[in-house]
C-alpha cells in the first residue's frame, strides 16, 4: 500500500510543526519589508506570490505525509534516471540554439531538475547505501559515486556551481555516516584538495569571480564584493537587538540587490539584532534535531539514511547560506531554507519534511 | 548520547548520529561566532557607516560591439550621447520644482522627465537618467545653472547609419529592463542594453559589453567624500556580417514601394549577401522611443522580416522541384511528353493553364510554365511521393539562417490535411499542389533554398549571415549532399535556362543582362493579387549567385522579373558581381 492510513497523530511532529509555521511567517514579513523603498511600499506582487508558495507547500508537505516512505526504495533508479533525463533535456536544448537566443527559449527549465536532483540523491544514497548483502569498493563506493558525479556535473554544465557542490557533500555526508570503509571517503576529499586547483580551471569566468572575489572581496567592489560588504554593513548594524520591523535602513535603502532571496537573513539581522537570529537558528536547531533524533531511533535502515541526508541537506544550506553572506564563504547563490523568496526550493524543503513525517507515523 | 551509540554498534556504522549532531552544533557555533563578532564587537562601527552609507556606484556603460557589412562597412555601432542625470535622494524635497525648472529651460517635455525618472530610478543614491540625449553645448549651459543638483553623463547610444535598409537583418536594442526577471540569471544589469530581433538578438552574447562602475562614497549632501573602487567597461565584440552594404542598397532601391522580400545569395556557401524585406522600418526609431507607433500599428507589418517570418504559396517555383521528383522516381524523362489544351478536366472540375500549349517535353513546360503538364506529372507522382520530395527540398523544415523567429513552411498530405481540416484528400488537391498552390505553403527563403539546391548540383547550403567575430572566421556555411543524380540536375537546369534563354520563356525579358541566368518565375495564386515570384541563379553552369525577388500581391511574376531586372542591371553597372 502506497497510503498509509489516514489518521494524523501530531505528538511526535507537532514541535517541527510549530517551528515550520514561524519560518513562514518570518518569510512573509522578511519579504514584505523588502519590498519597501525609502519608506515607501513598492509591491506586492512577490508578497501574494510567496504566499502562494506557502500554501501549495504546505498541500505538498501534508500529502507525502501520508505516502509511505517505502515508495522511494523501489523508485529509486526511477526516480534518479528521470531527473537524469530531464537535466539532459535541458543541456541539449540549449545547445542546438545559439548565442542570445538561449534565455528566451530555456527561462523556467534550467532551475527545476536541479532542485529536484537533491531529493533524488538522498533517495538514492539512501537506497543503495541500506541495501543488503555484502559491501564491497564496487558497489558501495564506487558505483553511487558514478551517479552522483553524473548528476552534479549535468547541473555544474547549467551552470549552476552551488547545487552540484551540495549533491558532492550529500554523497559524502551520507557515506561518512554508513557502513562502507570511511577511508574511501577520506582517500576520496585528499583526491579533491590535491585536484581542485585544477578543477578551478574549468569553472566559469563568473564562477572564479565569484571565488577569488571571496578571497578578497576588494577585488571587485562592485560586483559580489559590493553584496558583502553591504551585507556586512546590514548586519552589523542591526547589534544585539535590531532596529525593529521595518526600521532597517540598508535593506530598504535598496543597498542588497538579492535582499529577498539569498540574502535575507541580512533583513532579519538588521531588523531583528543578534537576538533575533540566535533565535531563528535555535529554531533550525530544534528541527534538526529532532530529524537526528528520531533517526537514531529507526530500525529500518533506508528510513534511517533519508532522515540523514534529509538533515544534511538543510544543515549544508543553512551553513551555506548564512555563512557567504557573512562573507566566511564564497557566494554561491543558494537560498536559506524555508526563508528565502522561491517556489522550487520551499516545496522540495516541503517535501523532504513531508517524507520525514511519514517516517515519524510509520515507525514508532 | 547513548541512543546514538547503541545504533551504532548494531549496525556496524562508521560514525554514530551523536557525532553527526556534534558537527551541526559546531557548524551553529562559527556562524554564531562570526555574528558575534559583527554585530556585537563591532556594532557600533557598522551602524556607524551604515548611517554614512551613502557609497554609491556610478555605472559606466560599456560599448556594444559594432556590426560591420562584409567591406567593413559599419552598420551599427555605438556614439555617445549627454544625459542628464539626478540623484533622488539629493532631490527628495525639491522634484517638481526642478523638473518644472529644466523642462522650462531645456523645452523639454514635462511628461518625459517624469516618465524617465520613474523609468529609470533603481535607488534612492543611484543617479537616475531624466532627460536623454542633448546636445554637449545644452548639457553645459545646464551644468552652470543647477550646479551640484545634476550630472551631466555620457552613455553610448546605437546608432544605425542605414536605417530602413537593413533593419530586418540587425533588428534593435532594448534596455533589459521589462524582461529582467528572464535576464537576470545571465548576468544582466536592469539597465542594460540586449539586443531584440536581428543579427542583435541572435548574437548578442558576442555584441553585448561589460559594464564597469565607480564605486564612491557620498555625503548626506551629495558630495563625494571618497573614491573606492574603479572597473572599467569592456567593449563587446565586433561582429562581421556576409552581407554587402552596396548590395542591400541596391536591393532596398530595386523594391522601390512594392511589398516583398530579395534574397542575394553565395549559391556555393549560403552566404547571404542581401536580404531585405519591404516594408521595412527604422530601427533608430526604437532606440529613442520617438515615433515607434507608426511601425507597430501599421497594418502592412513593416517589423515582419517577410523573407524568413512569413510563408507564401509558392507558385509555379515548385515546378523544378517536382521535375527533379518525376525523373528521380523514373516516371518520366527529359523527352516524356504531354499535351496542354489549356485546361484538365477531373470530374467536373476544371484546372486551368495559363495559355494553350499543345505538345511540349519537360524542357520546354518548364520554360512556358506550363500547368497542365505539371498537373499530369503530379498524377502520375501521387500526393505521397509530392510530400516525399518536398520534404526532401526542407520545404517544411526550418532553413537553419542565423536570425531569430524564422518561421517554416507546410508540405501537406493526407495525413495532415485529414488531422488539421478533418477533410479527407482528394486528386484536385494533387492537382493543385503539383504547380505549388492549395495547402502548400513556404518561406521564401525555404524555396530560395530548395532551387538553390538544383543550382548547387544537389548540395543543401544552410544560409548564413555571419562572416566573423572579432577578426575570427567564423562563417557558418556547411553543405550536405541531396543525393539526386547529376544527370537529372542538368536536365531541370537546361530547362530553367530556357525560361531565360528562348523567345517564349517566360523569364526572356532577363536575357539581355547577359548574364547566362537560369530561373523560374512563379504567380502564386492567393486571397487577393497574385504574388510574384522569381527565383534564379546565374551563370547557370556553375553558379555563384542565387537571387529571390518575391512580391507579396505584386499581381504576376513579370513585376517581379521587373525587380530582378533592376537590381541585376545595378548590380552588373556597379560592377558588383566580380567575387
Amino acid at each position: 500500500m502506497y497510503f498509509n492510513n489516514l489518521k494524523i497523530k501530531l505528538s511526535g511532529i507537532k514541535t517541527i510543526i510549530l517551528c515550520l509555521l514561524f519560518l513562514n511567517i518570518l518569510s512573509i514579513s522578511c519579504i514584505f519589508s523588502s519590498l519597501h523603498q525609502g519608506g515607501e511600499f513598492i509591491g506586492k506582487t512577490l508578497l501574494i506570490k510567496q504566499i502562494i508558495w506557502i500554501t501549495i507547500s504546505w498541500i505538498f508537505l501534508i500529502f507525502f505525509t501520508f505516502i509511505n516512505y517505502r515508495v522511494y526504495s523501489n523508485f529509486a533508479y526511477i526516480i534518479y534516471f528521470a531527473n537524469i533525463f530531464l537535466l539532459l533535456g535541458v543541456l541539449i536544448f540549449g545547445k542546438t540554439v545559439m548565442g542570445a537566443q538561449r534565455w528566451i527559449s530555456l527561462f523556467g527549465f534550467t532551475f527545476q531538475p536541479s532542485e529536484l536532483s537533491k531529493l533524488s540523491i538522498i533517495i538514492l544514497l539512501s537506497h543503495i547505501f541500506s541495501l543488503k548483502g555484502q559491501k564491497n569498493f564496487l558497489n558501495s563506493f564506487v558505483f553511487p559515486i558514478i551517479l552522483t558525479v553524473l548528476n552534479a556535473l549535468l547541473i555544474f554544465k547549467q551552470p549552476d556551481l552551488g547545487t552540484s557542490l551540495i549533491l558532492i557533500f550529500l554523497f559524502l555526508g551520507i557515506g561518512l555516516f554508513s557502513k562502507t570503509n570511511k577511508m574511501y571517503f577520506i582517500g576520496l576529499i585528499i583526491l579533491g584538495l590535491i585536484i581542485s586547483p585544477f578543477a578551478l580551471n574549468s569553472l566559469k569566468d563568473y564562477q572564479k569571480k565569484r571565488l577569488t572575489v571571496f578571497l578578497n572581496p576588494n577585488i571587485d567592489p562592485l560586483g559580489s564584493g559590493y553584496t558583502i560588504i553591504q551585507s556586512k554593513i546590514a548586519i552589523g548594524s542591526g547589534k544585539l537587538i535590531g532596529k525593529g520591523f521595518l526600521a532597517g535602513t540598508q535593506n530598504q535603502f535598496n543597498f542588497l540587490p538579492e535582499r529577498h532571496t539569498d540574502f535575507i537573513v541580512t533583513i532579519i539581522a538588521e531588523e531583528w539584532g543578534f537576538i533575533g537570529i540566535i533565535f531563528l537558528l535555535w529554531i533550525y536547531w530544534l528541527i534538526l534535531k529532532k530529524i537526528l533524533s528520531k533517526a537514531s531511533k529507526l530500525r529500518d535502515q533506508f528510513a534511517y539514511y533519508l532522515c540523514l541526508g534529509i538533515s544534511f541537506l538543510f544543515f549544508s544550506h543553512i551553513f551555506i547560506n548564512i555563512g557567504m553572506t557573512l562573507g566566511i564563504l564564497p557566494v554561491v547563490g543558494l537560498p536559506l531554507i524555508f526563508l528565502s523568496y522561491g517556489g522550487t526550493n520551499l516545496l522540495l524543503n516541503s517535501i523532504s519534511m513531508g517524507i520525514f513525517f511519514n517516517i515519524c507515523r510509520t515507525q514508532r | 548520547m547513548r541512543k546514538f551509540n547503541r545504533y551504532k554498534k548494531n549496525y556496524e556504522l562508521n560514525f554514530s548520529l551523536g557525532l553527526l549532531q556534534k558537527l551541526y552544533l559546531l557548524g551553529f557555533i562559527i556562524l554564531i561566532g562570526v555574528l558575534f563578532n559583527y554585530q556585537i564587537v563591532k556594532g557600533n562601527y557598522y551602524s556607524k557607516r551604515a548611517k554614512n552609507n551613502y557609497v554609491r556606484v556610478i555605472p559606466l556603460r560599456s560599448m556594444r560591439g559594432t556590426i560591420f557589412d562584409r567591406n567593413n562597412i559599419a552598420l551599427a555601432y555605438d556614439k555617445a550621447v549627454f544625459n542628464i542625470s539626478v540623484i533622488p535622494y539629493q532631490i527628495r524635497n525639491k522634484k517638481e520644482e526642478l523638473f518644472n525648472q529644466l523642462s522650462e529651460f531645456l523645452n523639454y517635455d514635462l511628461k518625459l522627465i517624469n516618465k524617465n525618472y520613474k523609468k529609470n530610478t533603481l535607488s534612492l543614491f543611484s543617479p537616475v537618467n531624466i532627460i536623454i540625449n542633448i546636445d554637449k553645448l545644452s548639457a553645459l549651459r545646464l551644468k552652470e545653472r543647477f550646479k551640484d543638483i545634476i550630472l551631466i553623463t555620457t552613455q553610448p547610444q546605437r546608432y544605425y547609419p542605414y536605417p530602413y535598409q537593413s533593419a530586418h537583418i540587425l533588428g534593435y536594442v532594448k534596455e533589459a529592463t521589462s524582461f529582467y526577471d528572464k535576464l537576470k540569471k545571465y548576468g544582466y544589469n536592469p539597465l542594460e542594453r540586449v539586443g531584440f530581433f536581428g543579427v542583435e538578438q541572435y548574437y548578442d552574447a558576442y555584441l553585448r559589453g561589460n559594464d564597469g562602475g565607480n564605486l564612491i562614497e557620498v555625503d548626506a549632501k551629495g558630495r563625494i567624500v571618497g573614491f573606492l573602487g574603479e572597473r572599467i567597461p569592456l567593449k563587446g565584440k565586433n561582429v562581421h556580417l556576409t552581407i554587402d552594404n552596396r548590395i542591400q542598397q541596391i536591393a532596398k532601391d530595386s523594391m522601390g514601394d512594392k511589398k516583398g522580400a530579395i534574397i542575394f545569395m553565395d549559391s556555393d556557401s549560403g552566404e547571404l549577401l542581401a536580404l531585405f524585406s519591404y516594408p521595412s522600418f527604422d530601427s533608430n526609431a526604437f532606440i529613442t522611443g520617438k515615433n515607434t507607433g507608426k511601425f507597430l500599428t501599421d497594418k502592412n507589418c513593416p517589423l515582419i522580416n517577410r523573407a524568413i517570418q512569413s510563408t507564401y504559396p509558392i507558385g509555379s517555383i515548385f515546378k523544378p522541384i517536382i521535375s527533379i521528383s518525376a525523373l528521380e522516381e523514373k516516371k518520366i524523362t527529359s523527352s516524356t511528353t504531354f499535351n496542354c489544351t489549356g485546361k484538365l478536366t477531373l470530374g467536373s472540375t476544371k484546372f486551368g493553364c495559363w495559355s494553350v500549349h499543345h505538345d511540349e517535353n519537360l524542357y520546354e513546360a518548364l520554360a512556358h510554365s506550363c500547368n497542365v503538364y505539371f498537373y499530369k506529372v503530379g498524377l502520375i507522382l501521387g500526393q505521397k511521393t509530392i510530400s516525399k520530395w518536398s520534404k526532401k527540398f526542407k520545404l517544411d523544415s526550418l532553413t537553419g539562417i542565423d536570425l531569430p523567429y524564422e518561421k517554416k513552411g507546410l508540405s501537406p498530405n493526407a495525413n495532415w490535411k485529414q488531422k488539421k481540416l478533418k477533410k479527407s484528400w482528394y486528386t484536385g488537391d494533387t492537382v493543385n499542389l503539383s504547380i505549388g498552390q492549395g495547402y502548400m505553403l513556404a518561406t521564401p527563403l525555404e524555396a530560395t533554398v530548395a532551387i538553390n539546391a538544383i543550382a548547387n548540383n544537389g548540395y543543401f547550403v544552410i544560409p548564413s549571415i555571419l562572416k566573423g567575430v572579432e577578426q575570427v572566421n567564423s562563417s557558418l556555411s556547411s553543405r550536405t549532399y541531396s543525393g539526386i543524380s547529376e544527370k537529372n540536375i542538368n536536365i531541370v537546369k537546361q530547362g530553367m535556362r530556357m525560361t531565360v534563354s528562348t523567345k517564349t520563356g517566360t523569364a526572356n525579358m532577363l536575357k539581355p543582362l547577359n548574364l547566362n541566368i537560369a530561373g523560374k518565375t512563379g504567380t502564386a495564386q492567393t486571397r487577393g493579387k497574385s504574388h510574384g515570384w522569381f527565383i534564379g541563379f546565374f551563370p547557370y553552369k556553375e553558379p555563384k549567385y542565387t537571387i529571390c525577388v518575391f512580391l507579396e500581391n505584386g499581381g504576376s511574376s513579370h513585376e517581379a522579373l521587373n525587380v530582378v531586372y533592376n537590381f541585376l542591371n545595378s548590380l552588373k553597372s556597379q560592377n558588383l558581381l566580380e567575387k
